[in-house]
C-alpha cells in the first residue's frame, strides 16, 4: 500500500540510487576481502530502499528453493537445468548461498528485469517472497534439527509455509515437494498443486510425531509413513528415485549423471528435474544441465594447502553429517568444528551423528570446538588428534584429505585453501 | 554377573539435543571397566522393561513431551522399575515431565506430569539459551562443576519433597533463582541437555555408582578435562 502512494518515477529512482550505493558497498567489501560482497550489497540497498525486494522481484519468472539441507546444490543444478533449457531467456541465481532478503535482493539487482529468476531462500524467508513475488515454482526439500539455540521449534517454520501457501491460494506456486518427509508434506498442504518426488528414505529422527494431530507416525515395511489419528499420509509420489535413475509415474526413467556426489544429492537433482519440467524444460536439456555442475559454492571443491589436497564437504546440522559422513574416503579424514552463531552455538548435536562409522581410521579434529568432537570420538572408539589450527590440520598432512566441516570453517577453509 | 542394564526412554520423541549421547556416555564407562553393560533403547508402542538398573529421559517439544509423558503413563514398566531401586536421570523437557505438573503451548495449557519429583514447570517470562555452570554437592559434602548448555522456555520451582541438584553460578538454571535441577530420592533432573554426562564424567559415574552400588574406578578422563578446563574458562570469561 505505501509503494502505491508513492510516483512510480520515484519509487524506480529509488531503487537505482540504492542500486548504485550497494554497488560501491560490494566493491569496497570485496576490496576488503570479505568475500562476495553479495550480502553487504544487498543490505544497503535494502537499507536505502525497503521495499527493494518486491520491485527486484516483479516482471520475473521465478523458481524458489528451500528446506534445511540441500538448498544451495539444488538451486545450482536447477539453474544450470533452467540455463541449459531456456534458449535465449537470461537466468539469475543467487549462486553463492546468500538466501536471506539481502541476498536474494543482491543477486536480482545485478541482472536486468524479466528473465527467470532460481532463488535458493532462507526457510524463514520464504513466506515473504511468495508475498512479494509470486513465484511460479516452489521447491520444498526437507525439514530436519538444526540450530536449535536459534530456532526453537521445527514445526514453526512449517507453520509459516502453510500460512505462506494459504495466503497465495490460487495464485500460489506449484510446490515441488519430498514426499518421504512428513514435516514438508504437511506444509505443503495448502498449495495448489504439488508434485510429489519420492526421495527414497533419509532422515527420520525428526519426523516422528504428526505435524497436523500430534500422533506417532506409523512405518510399513518398505519406510512409507502414514498418521493413525488423521488423514496425513504419505503421498503417491510423481517422480521416485533410485541410485541414479528417475522414474516418473509414466513409466518413463532419466538416468542422471551428476558430478556432485552421495545419494543426497541424486534426491537433489530428483526435485531440481521435476522442477525444471515443471517451468517447461526439455528433459535431456535439463540433464545435460545438471551433468556441468561441479561445486555448488565451495561444495565438493578441493583446495590446497601446501602439497595437501583437500576436498572439501559442508555438514551443519545432524542430517547434513548422516549424508556426508559416507563420502568421506580417505585416511586420514579432517573434521572440523565450530560454534559460532553460522553453526549453531550449542554443539550438542555431536551426539547425534554417528562418527561410528568412522572406526578403523584416524581423525583430525580442528577447529574451535575440536574438544568436544575429541571426547565424542573417544567414546565413539575412533582415533584422533586435535591440532586446533585449520591451517595446521591440513597443510602438508597428506596428499589427499576428505574434509567435513561446519559452516563457519568451511568458508574459512575456502578461503585458506585459496577457492574464494 | 548379570550386565547393568540402561534404558533409553523414546529416543525419537525426548533426543532432540544429543540425549542418546548421556546413554552412550555411561554404558562405555562401564565397558572401559571391564563391566558388562546392556543400553536398550526403547520407543513408544515397546514395552519399557522394569528390570534395568539406570532410565534416562532427554529433551523435546512440546507435543513429543505429552506423547512421552502419556505412553510412560499407559506403560508403567518405569514405576515398577523406579520401586525395585533403579535410577531414573532426566534432563530438559525429560526433566519437566517427571514433575508434578508443566505447561505447553501458547495458552500455557497444565498438564500433569509423571509425579516423580515434587517439582512443577510454567512458561518463563524469557527462553534460557546458553552455556551453564552449577557447583554441584555430592551427599558427602565434596563439590564438582557441572558445566553444560540449557536451552528451555520454562522455570522449575520446587516442592518440599525436592532439593536441588547444583548451585548456579552462570546461567538460569531451574528458575533464575539459584538452584539447578532436583533430587529426590533416586531420580534426578537437569536442565543441561544433551550430552551433559560428557562433560561432566563425575556425575556420570555417580549415577552409575548410585544404579550397582559398586565403586567406579578411576578412567583416564584427561581429554575430558581438558574439554571441562575450556568450557568453564569460557564461560567464566563470556561474564566478565
Ligand atoms: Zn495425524
Amino acid at each position: 500500500m505505501a509503494e502505491s502512494a508513492v510516483p512510480s518515477w520515484l519509487s524506480r529512482s529509488r531503487l537505482a540510487v540504492a542500486s548504485a550505493a550497494g554497488g560501491l558497498a560490494a566493491v569496497a567489501s570485496k576490496a576488503a576481502g570479505r568475500g562476495s560482497g553479495a550480502s553487504i550489497r544487498g543490505q544497503v540497498l535494502l537499507r536505502l530502499d525497503p521495499q527493494a525486494l518486491g520491485k527486484l522481484l516483479a516482471d520475473r519468472r521465478i523458481a524458489v528453493i528451500s528446506g534445511t539441507n540441500g538448498k544451495t546444490t539444488t538451486t545450482h543444478l536447477l539453474a544450470a537445468a533452467v540455463r541449459a533449457g531456456s534458449g535465449s531467456e537470461t537466468v539469475v541465481t543467487n549462486a553463492d548461498g546468500a538466501n536471506l532478503h539481502g541476498g536474494i535482493a543482491a543477486a536480482l539487482v545485478v541482472a536486468p528485469a524479466g528473465g527467470i529468476a532460481v532463488l535458493e531462500t532462507d526457510e524463514r524467508v520464504v513466506g515473504d517472497v511468495l508475498r512479494l513475488g509470486s513465484p511460479e515454482t516452489l521447491v520444498l526439500l526437507n525439514f530436519s534439527r538444526d540450530q536449535l539455540d536459534r530456532h526453537h521449534e521445527i514445526k514453526a517454520l512449517g507453520r509459516g509455509w502453510r500460512q505462506a501457501l494459504e495466503l497465495a491460494g490460487a495464485a500460489g506456486p506449484v510446490v515441488i515437494a519430498n514426499a518421504n518427509d512428513p514435516l514438508v508434506v504437511w506444509s505443503a498442504g495448502p498449495a495448489r498443486h504439488t508434485v510429489w518426488v519420492d526421495t527414497g528414505s533419509g532422515w527420520l529422527q525428526d519426523a516422528s510425531l504428526c505435524p497436523e494431530c500430534g500422533s506417532m507416525l506409523t512405518r510399513d515395511e518398505v519406510g512409507r509413513w502414514d498418521c493413525p489419528g488423521c488423514e496425513l499420509t504419505q503421498p503417491e509420489a510423481r517422480y521416485r528415485v533410485e541410485g541414479d535413475v528417475v522414474t516418473d509415474s509414466n513409466g518413463a526413467t532419466h538416468r542422471l549423471d551428476l558430478q556432485v556426489p552421495g545419494r543426497f544429492n541424486r534426491a537433489n537433482a530428483a526435485c531440481a528435474l521435476a522442477a525444471a519440467r515443471e517451468m517447461g524444460i526439455d528433459v535431456k536439456a535439463a540433464l545435460a544441465g545438471m551433468a556441468t555442475v561441479t561445486s555448488p559454492a565451495g561444495r565438493f571443491a578441493t583446495a590446497h594447502f601446501g602439497s595437501c589436497r583437500a576436498r572439501l564437504l559442508l555438514a551443519k546440522n545432524p542430517a547434513g553429517w548422516a549424508e556426508s559422513l559416507p563420502l568421506v574416503g580417505t585416511d586420514p579424514v579432517v573434521l572440523a568444528i565450530d560454534s559460532a552463531a553460522a553453526d549453531g552455538r550449542d554443539v550438542s548435536w555431536l551426539w547425534d551423528v554417528e562418527f561410528e562409522q568412522l572406526v578403523g581410521r584416524h581423525v583430525i579434529a580442528t577447529g574451535p570446538r575440536a574438544r568436544d568432537l575429541a571426547v565424542r570420538l573417544s567414546y565413539a572408539g575412533v582415533r584422533h588428534t586435535v591440532v586446533h589450527d585449520l591451517g595446521d590440520a591440513l597443510t602438508d598432512r597428506a596428499d589427499s584429505v576428505d574434509v567435513i566441516a561446519t559452516y563457519t570453517p568451511f568458508q574459512k577453509l575456502r578461503k585458506l585453501g585459496g577457492l574464494t | 554377573m548379570k550386565p547393568v542394564k540402561i534404558v533409553l526412554i523414546y529416543q525419537s520423541l525426548l533426543g532432540i539435543y544429543g540425549d542418546r549421547g548421556n546413554a552412550t556416555v555411561l554404558a562405555k564407562r562401564l565397558e572401559w571397566r571391564g563391566i558388562s553393560a546392556e543400553l536398550e533403547v526403547v520407543e513408544p508402542g515397546d514395552p519399557i522393561p522394569s528390570d534395568a538398573q539406570l532410565y534416562l529421559l532427554g529433551g523435546g517439544e512440546d507435543m513429543a513431551q505429552i506423547s512421552a509423558a502419556n505412553a510412560i503413563t499407559a506403560d508403567g514398566g518405569l514405576y515398577r522399575g523406579l520401586e525395585s531401586g533403579a535410577v531414573l536421570f532426566a534432563v530438559c523437557a525429560g526433566y519437566q515431565i517427571c514433575g508434578n505438573s508443566y505447561t505447553v503451548g501458547d495458552n500455557d495449557t497444565v498438564v500433569a506430569g509423571l509425579g516423580l519429583l515434587d517439582v512443577d514447570t510454567r512458561r518463563a517470562p524469557e527462553r534460557a539459551v546458553g552455556e551453564i555452570l552449577t557447583r554441584w554437592e555430592r551427599p558427602d559434602g565434596s563439590q564438582s562443576l557441572i558445566t553444560g548448555f540449557e536451552n528451555h522456555g520454562g522455570h522449575t520451582t520446587l516442592g518440599r519433597g525436592a532439593r536441588p541438584l547444583a548451585a548456579v553460578e552462570i546461567g538460569v538454571g531451574n528458575a533464575n533463582d539459584g538452584t539447578e535441577g532436583a533430587v529426590q530420592g533416586r531420580v534426578i533432573g537437569s536442565y543441561p541437555h544433551g550430552p551433559i554426562l560428557a562433560r561432566n564424567p563425575q556425575l556420570a559415574d555417580h549415577l552409575l555408582t548410585m544404579a550397582t552400588d559398586r565403586d567406579m574406578s578411576p578412567l583416564d578422563d584427561s581429554a575430558i578435562d581438558r574439554l571441562r578446563s575450556e568450557r568453564i574458562a569460557h564461560v567464566r570469561r563470556g561474564r566478565k
